[in-house]
C-alpha cells in the first residue's frame, strides 16, 4: 500500500512538475500568472484524443501534433492579449482568468460534460520491486515525464535560448541592456510555457480522462508548485511537484480520498506562514 | 456646494423612481431586478478590492458562500433566525476574508489571486464532501427571511442591502483610507516611502470586501430558499468579474451598470443556453483588452473629447 | 550629533556586489552631499536607509535607533523622508492627492477640508500650486520631481533625503533649487542628505561630501577637498 501510493505519488508529481514549469517560466520571465494554464493542458489532453481517436492518427504522432498545436495558440494569446498588459499585472490576472472561463464554455460546447480518454500507448501491467502490479501506461507517462522535463533543463543549461531565459530571469533590464529582445523573449517563453502544461496533458491524459473544468484544479496544483518551489525557480517547481504528488497520494491513502486536493491548500498555508519564499525560494521578498 | 445638493436630489429621486419600479412589473420581472440587486451588492464589493486598490480576488463567489452557506447551515441546525444568520454569514466572511488576508497579502498580490483561487476549490470540495451538513450539490433547504413570501418585500430587502453596500463603498473610497487605497493601487513602493502601511490597507479592504460578498450571499440564500454549490462557484466568480469590467473597474457607477445590464441581457439570452457564458466570457475579454476602464470609461473619454479643451 | 549612521553597510545584488563596508554619518542640521560615479552605488544606499531594499550586512541607526530592516512606512513615520530617482507619482490621481496621501497618514484625524489646505501649501511651496488639480502623470519629468520633494515634505520628516533632484534644470533653476533646499534646512531645521550630479549645487550647499566609488566610500571632506582630490577626479574620469 506505502509503495503503491509512494508510486502513484512519483507519477503524479512528475506531470505536476512538468505542468508547474511552464507557470514557472512565465512567472520568472514575464512575472505574469497565466490561470488559463489549466485550460492549455486540457485542451491538449482534447487534441490528442481528437486526433488519435477520431481521425485515426497514431497516438504519439496526435501527442505532437497537439503539443505543437497548443505552442501556436499560445503565441497567438500572448500576441493578442498578454502583450498589451505588461506593466499592468492585474489586467493579464483578470484576461487569463476571463480566458480560462471562456476555454471551459467551449470545451464543454464542443465535447460535453463527459471524460474524454485519448488511447493508451501501451497495454498490461508490470510487476514492480516484486510488490504490486502497476498499469504500464502509468510507468511510460512516468518515463515521458523525466524525458520531458530532462530535456527542458538541458535546453536551459545548453542552448542559447536558454541562456536567454536565464538572463532575463535574473535581471530584466540587465538583459535588455545588454541587447536581448525581451518582446520575442516574452512570446516564445509564453508560447513554451504552454507547450509544457499541453506536454503534461498529453502525458496523463490515457490515465487520467479529461473534463472541460478538470484543468482548475490542475493549475492550481501548478501554482502551487511555483510558490512552494519559490516563485520563478526551476529547479525548486520540480522538487514541489514530486512533493505535491506523494503528499497528496499518501493523504489519499492513509487519511481521506474525498479531500487529496486539500492536502496541497494546507501545504499552500503552511508555506505562506513559515517559508513565504518558498522552501527553496531565492527571490528577495 | 449648490452642485452636491443639486446631486443628492437627483440620487433621491433615482431611487425612489426605482424603489417604485416593481410595482408595474410581474413576478418574472421582479425576480430579474432581486438578481440584479445581488449581483450589484457582488460586483460594487468586488470593485472595492479590485478597482480600488489593484488586487484581483477570485474567491468572492466563495465569500458569498461562506455566508450564505454559513446562516442557512446556524438556521436549519441550530434553529437561528434568518435576520441573525445574514449577521454571522456577514461576520463568517469577514473572518475568513481576515485571515487569509494575513496570510498572503504582505506577498503582493500575485499571492491573494492564487490562494483566494485556492480557497474556492477547497470550499467545493468541503461541501461535497460534508455531505450530511451542507448537502452537496442537491442543495441546502433554507427558511426565508419573512414569514410570508413576497418578491416585493424580497425586492426592498435587496434594495436596503444594495444601498448599503454602495454606501460603505461610497464612504470609504472618500475617506482617507480611499486615497491610501487608490496610493496602493497606484504605486505601492511610493505609497510605503511615504507611510503607508501596505499590507494593513489591503487586509482591510480585503476584508471588508468579503464581509460585503458575506452579507450578499447569505441574503440571497434566504431568497432562493435552497443554497447549493452554485453560489460559490467559479462561474458565479466570471460573473461578478465579467460584469464589473464590462461596466467599468475602478469607477462607482461601473459595477451597478454592468450589474443590471448583464443580468437582464442574460435573461434575454437564456434560451441559447450554454452559448451565454461563451458569449459574456468573449465580450468581456474584447472590453478588458480594449476598453479597460468599462463602458463607464468609454463614456468618460467621449465626454472628455467633446468638451473643448481648456 | 549624528542625525543617520550607516555601520559597515554591504549588499549585493546576485553577481553585483553593490555595497562594501559603507560606514557614513549624517550630522543632525547639516546638508550633506552623497557624490560618485553612475553605478557606485548611491541608490541602493538610500534604498537601504529607507527600507526600500531588505539589507545585506551591517546597520543603519537613526536618531538613536537601529532601523536596519525596519519597513519603509515605519522608518518613513519615525522621520525620514526619500524622493526617488525615477519618480515615482501616483498618476491616476492628482497632484493634490498625492500630496495628501503623505499628510493622512501622519495625522490620521484630518478631513478632506483640512488636508486640502494643507497639501495647496506644500504643492506651492515647490511651484506646483497651479497643477493641484491635474493628474500626476499628466506632469512633465521636472514637475514629477517637484511632485516628489512635495510629497516627501508633507510627511514632515526629519532627514530629507534628495535623489538626483537637478536633473534637466538650467543654471538659473539650479540657483532658485539651491536656495530652496537651504531654505528648508536654515528654516525648518530638516536635516538633507543630497545624491547629486550636478558639481556646483553641492558645492555651494553642502558642508559634507561623502565620495562613493564601485560601492566603496572613497572619501568623506569638505566640497573643497573633495574636488581638489585626486582619487576622485580619476574616479569621475574612470580610469
Ligand atoms: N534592484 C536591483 N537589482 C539588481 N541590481 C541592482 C539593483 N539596484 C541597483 N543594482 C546595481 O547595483 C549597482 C549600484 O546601483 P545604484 O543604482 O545604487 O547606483 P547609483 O550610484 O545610484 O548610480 P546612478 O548615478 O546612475 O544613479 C549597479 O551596478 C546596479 O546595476
Ligand atoms: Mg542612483
Amino acid at each position: 500500500m506505502l509503495a503503491l501510493s509512494l508510486t502513484n505519488g512519483l507519477v503524479i508529481g512528475i506531470v505536476y512538475a512538468l505542468t508547474a514549469l511552464g507557470v514557472s517560466l512565465v512567472v520568472g520571465i514575464m512575472n505574469v500568472v497565466n490561470f488559463a494554464h489549466g485550460e492549455f493542458y486540457i485542451l491538449a489532453g482534447y487534441f490528442s484524443y481528437l486526433f488519435a481517436h477520431t481521425l485515426g492518427i497514431h497516438p504519439l504522432a496526435a501527442m505532437v501534433i497537439a503539443v505543437g498545436l497548443v505552442f501556436l495558440l499560445g503565441l497567438v494569446v500572448e500576441y493578442t492579449l498578454i502583450r498589451p498588459t505588461y506593466g499592468d499585472d492585474m489586467y493579464s490576472l483578470i484576461l487569463t482568468f476571463i480566458l480560462s472561463i471562456v476555454f471551459q464554455s467551449l470545451f464543454l460546447l464542443v465535447f460535453g460534460p463527459y471524460p474524454n480518454k485519448p488511447p493508451s500507448w501501451i497495454k498490461g501491467a508490470t510487476e514492480v520491486f516484486g510488490l504490486f502490479h502497476y498499469g504500464n501506461q502509468r510507468l511510460a507517462a512516468l518515463a515521458a515525464g523525466v524525458v520531458v522535463i530532462a530535456l527542458f533543463f538541458a535546453m536551459l543549461k545548453l542552448t542559447w535560448f536558454g541562456r536567454m531565459i536565464r538572463a532575463a530571469a535574473q535581471d530584466r533590464e540587465m538583459a535588455e541592456l545588454n541587447g536581448i529582445n525581451t518582446t520575442r523573449l516574452n512570446l516564445l517563453s509564453f508560447g513554451l510555457g504552454c507547450a509544457l502544461a499541453a506536454a503534461a496533458g498529453v502525458i496523463l491524459a490515457p490515465v487520467f480522462p479529461v473534463t472541460p473544468t478538470a484543468g482548475t484544479p490542475v493549475a492550481l496544483t501548478a501554482f502551487v508548485c511555483v510558490v512552494l518551489g519559490g516563485m520563478g525557480s526551476m529547479s525548486g517547481c520540480v522538487l514541489g511537484g514530486l512533493v505535491l504528488g506523494v503528499v497528496e497520494n499518501l493523504g489519499a491513502a492513509y487519511v481521506s480520498t474525498g479531500y487529496k486536493h486539500v492536502f496541497m491548500f494546507l501545504i499552500l498555508i503552511l508555506v505562506l506562514l513559515f517559508r513565504p519564499a518558498g522552501l527553496f525560494g531565492r527571490r528577495e521578498v | 456646494m449648490v452642485k452636491a445638493i443639486d446631486n443628492r436630489w437627483w440620487l433621491a429621486a433615482a431611487v425612489a423612481g426605482f424603489a417604485a419600479l416593481p410595482w408595474g412589473l410581474g413576478i418574472y420581472h421582479q425576480h430579474v431586478l432581486i438578481v440584479s440587486l445581488f449581483y450589484v451588492m457582488m460586483t460594487a464589493s468586488w470593485n472595492l478590492l479590485a478597482g480600488y486598490t489593484g488586487q484581483v480576488s477570485f474567491g468572492h463567489a466563495a465569500f458569498a458562500g461562506i455566508g450564505a452557506y454559513a446562516s442557512g447551515i446556524l438556521a436549519t441546525k441550530v434553529g437561528l433566525n434568518p435576520w441573525l444568520g445574514v449577521g454571522a454569514g456577514t461576520l463568517a466572511a469577514a473572518v475568513f476574508g481576515f485571515l487569509l488576508g494575513v496570510l498572503c497579502l504582505k506577498m503582493g498580490g500575485i499571492y491573494l489571486s492564487l490562494t483566494t483561487l485556492g480557497f474556492s476549490e477547497i470550499l467545493h470540495i468541503i461541501i461535497n464532501n460534508e455531505y450530511e451538513i451542507t448537502r452537496g450539490t442537491m442543495g441546502l433547504q433554507v427558511p426565508g427571511l419573512i414569514a410570508e413570501y413576497s418578491k416585493l418585500a424580497y425586492f426592498y430587502i435587496f434594495l436596503a442591502g444594495a444601498i448599503i453596500t454602495l454606501a460603505v463603498v461610497h464612504r470609504l473610497i472618500h475617506a482617507n483610507i480611499g486615497l491610501n487605497f487608490r496610493a496602493v493601487q497606484n504605486d505601492e513602493r511610493a505609497a510605503a516611502a511615504l507611510g503607508v502601511d501596505v499590507v494593513r490597507v489591503r487586509v482591510l479592504a480585503f476584508t471588508v470586501s468579503s464581509a460585503l460578498a458575506g452579507m450578499a450571499g447569505a441574503l440571497y440564500g434566504h431568497y432562493l430558499l435552497l443554497i447549493t454549490p452554485q453560489i460559490p462557484s467559479l462561474d458565479q466568480q466570471f460573473l461578478v468579474l465579467s460584469m464589473t469590467v464590462i461596466g467599468g473597474l475602478g469607477s462607482f457607477a461601473g459595477p451597478v451598470i454592468g450589474a443590471f445590464g448583464l443580468e437582464i441581457l442574460s435573461e434575454y439570452i437564456r434560451a441559447y443556453g450554454e452559448y451565454h457564458v461563451l458569449a459574456f466570457g468573449l465580450v468581456a475579454l474584447i472590453v478588458a483588452r480594449f476598453a479597460p476602464r468599462g463602458l463607464v470609461g468609454v463614456w468618460k473619454q467621449f465626454m472628455d473629447r467633446r468638451r473643448p479643451a481648456a | 550629533m549624528a542625525l543617520l549612521e550607516g555601520r559597515r553597510l554591504s549588499k549585493r545584488f546576485g553577481g553585483v556586489q553593490a555595497l562594501t563596508e559603507v560606514d557614513f554619518a549624517v550630522e543632525a542640521g547639516a546638508i550633506v552631499g552623497l557624490i560618485g560615479p553612475n553605478g557606485a552605488g548611491k541608490t541602493t544606499l538610500f534604498n537601504i536607509v529607507a527600507g526600500a531594499l531588505p539589507p545585506g550586512e551591517g546597520q543603519v541607526v537613526f536618531d538613536g535607533w537601529p532601523i536596519t530592516g525596519k519597513p519603509a512606512f515605519r522608518i518613513c513615520r519615525r522621520g525620514i523622508a526619500r524622493t526617488f530617482q525615477v519618480t515615482r507619482p501616483f498618476g491616476e490621481m492628482t497632484c493634490l492627492e498625492n500630496v495628501a496621501v503623505a499628510i493622512v497618514n501622519r495625522r490620521p484625524d484630518l478631513g478632506r477640508a483640512a488636508w486640502g489646505p494643507m497639501a495647496m501649501e506644500y504643492l506651492e511651496a515647490v511651484g506646483l500650486g497651479a497643477l493641484a488639480e491635474t493628474a500626476a502623470k499628466h506632469l512633465n519629468v521636472i514637475q514629477k520631481k517637484r511632485l516628489e520633494i512635495a510629497r516627501a515634505l508633507a510627511t514632515e520628516p526629519k532627514l530629507l533625503m534628495l535623489d538626483e533632484v537637478l536633473g534637466g534644470l538650467n543654471t538659473q533653476e539650479i540657483q532658485e533649487a539651491v536656495g530652496f533646499i537651504r531654505d528648508l534646512r536654515d528654516t525648518r531645521g530638516l536635516t538633507v542628505f543630497w545624491i547629486e550630479h550636478v558639481m556646483g549645487a553641492i558645492m555651494q550647499a553642502a558642508e559634507k561630501v561623502i565620495v562613493l566609488d564601485q560601492g566603496r566610500v572613497l572619501m568623506v571632506g569638505t566640497p573643497k577637498a573633495v574636488v581638489a582630490d585626486e582619487r576622485v577626479i580619476s574616479a569621475y574620469l574612470g580610469t
